[in-house]
């Protein structure tokens, strides 16, 4: 029953507005018809996909850059206060900076050439904090018995590191890395918007070429398929989630 | 026989949680430590475990690297198997999963849970999960077996029972236990041997053996050894509790 919910509501709506579309006589370039909006997606097919998968390989390739990089930095914190202390504010920095004033930086650094290189760095700084500081307080929120026992047991650094404290990051991580992937998904959005030149082949160009072009359908088409992959990112992760989680807490339990 | 000796600790704040503390505890015994909450008892166990260092007096006659310890939580790894979690003690020691396979099903059927190696933690009620900590602790065969509180979460029946069980594996094992409560009747119940502590800075205020078989039961309750090692040790605890903290 509350599956079919969402999608009754769905049909609801895009009924409505088909209809109040057609009956009101709205122009298409205002707001097209839902019809004509999958007469686009459809019609326009191959090249929407070839742009979906230059967004889409980018956005996985900074969210795994920005996974390794936020974790090894957090371990790298977690085993030296001077160390976190003395770069943690730079990356705090660059975590409130809003992307889009950093983008054009960017793009006229490495991006004049070779755009796909300024939206991996931009998509990257984006999704790098949340992992960077669900990384640090997950790695410090050991249980101090365990941490006692591994302390009797003559635990090395190492041994530490790797059979408690990253054990015991994992759910922090995990969640971690579900936003940060949404914002990796953002970060390359934003990047093919601002460098917006020729070179730009991404999803996000599709838009803003279409859009100037007053192709509304065609936009609405490729938004729809940018929503569907932020979708699909998010479900991913949590069914990894999901999984390496699933003997741990309630929460995650296939009980529940 | 492990001796401690003007054993004193105190925190960086200027706190003092043990002072002046001398015990002596005999090889093979089951000494309790009680006392009023707050009077430095998990201190001196953490002291015993060495995990962390007196600022005063000595510890002698420590077997190192031998000792086991539970908590008053059953601390398991949530991420991992009953197996797994008797394991760590082995893989922290470098010792295969093959190697140490013997000694770990020997030790979880002594506390009964031999079906449930491949369970998880969460999967188990308290009392079990108690019992997973206790197979890890015993199955190196530490000769020391520090308990901080074990039971005191868990409800009377499942207490009881656990109680009996320790006392089952300590009779039959080889080590020496020490068993921090603040329940007098545990204590009397369960020791050989108990030391009453003072409110905070800790020191030993008087010492009791428990004589009597150490197989004990429901009959060891009701008899006089029993009853008169009660009346003692409550008396000495309301004695500390009335000196009240400095």
């Amino acid at each position: 029953m509350s599956r079919f919910l969402p999608l009754s509501v769905g049909i609801f709506v895009l009924s409505l507005w088909e209809a109040l579309v057609r009956v009101l006589d709205v122009p298409k370039f205002i707001l097209p018809p839902p019809s004509m909006i999958a007469d686009a997606l459809i019609s326009n097919f191959p090249q929407l996909l070839d742009a979906l998968w230059e967004t889409f390989k980018l956005t996985v390739l900074a969210f795994a850059a920005s996974f390794v990089g936020g974790l090894a930095l957090a371990v790298l914190f977690v085993r030296s206060r001077l160390i976190e202390r003395s770069f943690l504010p730079y990356a705090l920095v660059l975590q409130v900076t809003p992307i889009v004033a950093i983008a054009p930086q960017i793009v006229i650094w490495v991006g004049v050439d070779h755009v796909e290189r300024a939206v991996f760095i931009l998509a990257t700084i984006v999704a790098f904090f949340p992992i960077l500081s669900n990384a640090s307080l997950g790695l410090r929120s050991v249980d101090p018995g365990l941490m006692d026992l591994f302390k009797l047991y003559r635990a090395s650094g190492v041994q530490r590191l790797w059979l408690l404290q990253l054990p015991s990051a994992l759910p922090a991580l995990l969640a971690g890395a579900r936003i940060s992937a949404g914002l990796a998904l953002i970060g390359a959005v934003v990047a093919e918007f601002v460098a917006g030149s020729g070179e730009a082949v991404g999803l996000a160009w599709r838009i803003s070429e279409s859009a100037s072009r007053l192709q509304t359908p065609l936009t609405f088409a490729a938004l729809l398929l940018l929503s569907l992959t932020g979708l699909a990112l998010n479900a991913l992760v949590t069914m990894i989630e999901k999984r390496l989680l699933r003997h741990w807490h309630p929460a995650h339990g296939e009980a529940s | 026989m492990l001796k401690l000796t003007g054993v004193g600790k105190r925190y960086p704040d200027g706190l003092a949680a043990l002072e002046g503390l001398d015990l002596t505890i005999r090889d093979g015994s089951f000494t309790s430590i009680v006392g009023p909450s707050g009077c430095g008892k998990s201190t001196l166990l953490r002291l015993i475990a060495g995990l962390a260092a007196p600022t005063e007096g000595a510890i002698t006659g420590l077997d190192e690297g031998s000792i086991g310890l539970v908590f008053q939580d059953a601390t398991l790894m949530p991420w991992a198997d009953v197996f797994a979690n008797v394991y760590l003690p082995f893989r922290l020691a470098g010792v295969s999963r093959v190697a140490a396979s013997p000694r770990i099903e020997e030790a979880l059927s002594l506390v009964g849970l031999l079906d449930f190696r491949g369970a998880y933690p969460r999967a188990l009620s308290g009392g079990m999960r108690m019992r997973v900590a206790i197979a890890r602790a015993i199955a190196t065969k530490p000769r020391l077996l520090l308990m901080d509180e074990p039971f005191a979460a868990l409800d009377e029946i499942t207490r009881n029972k656990l109680n009996d069980d320790l006392l089952r594996l300590w009779r039959e094992g080889d080590f020496t236990t020490i068993f921090i409560t603040h329940s007098v009747f545990e204590s009397v119940y369960l020791s050989t041997d108990i030391a009453v502590m003072t409110a905070r800075p800790g020191r030993i205020f008087a010492r009791y053996e428990i004589a009597g078989p150490t197989a004990r039961d429901s009959e060891f309750r009701a008899s006089a050894v029993y009853l008169d090692g009660c009346r003692a040790v409550s008396r000495d605890l309301e004695r500390v509790m009335s000196m009240g903290a400095p």
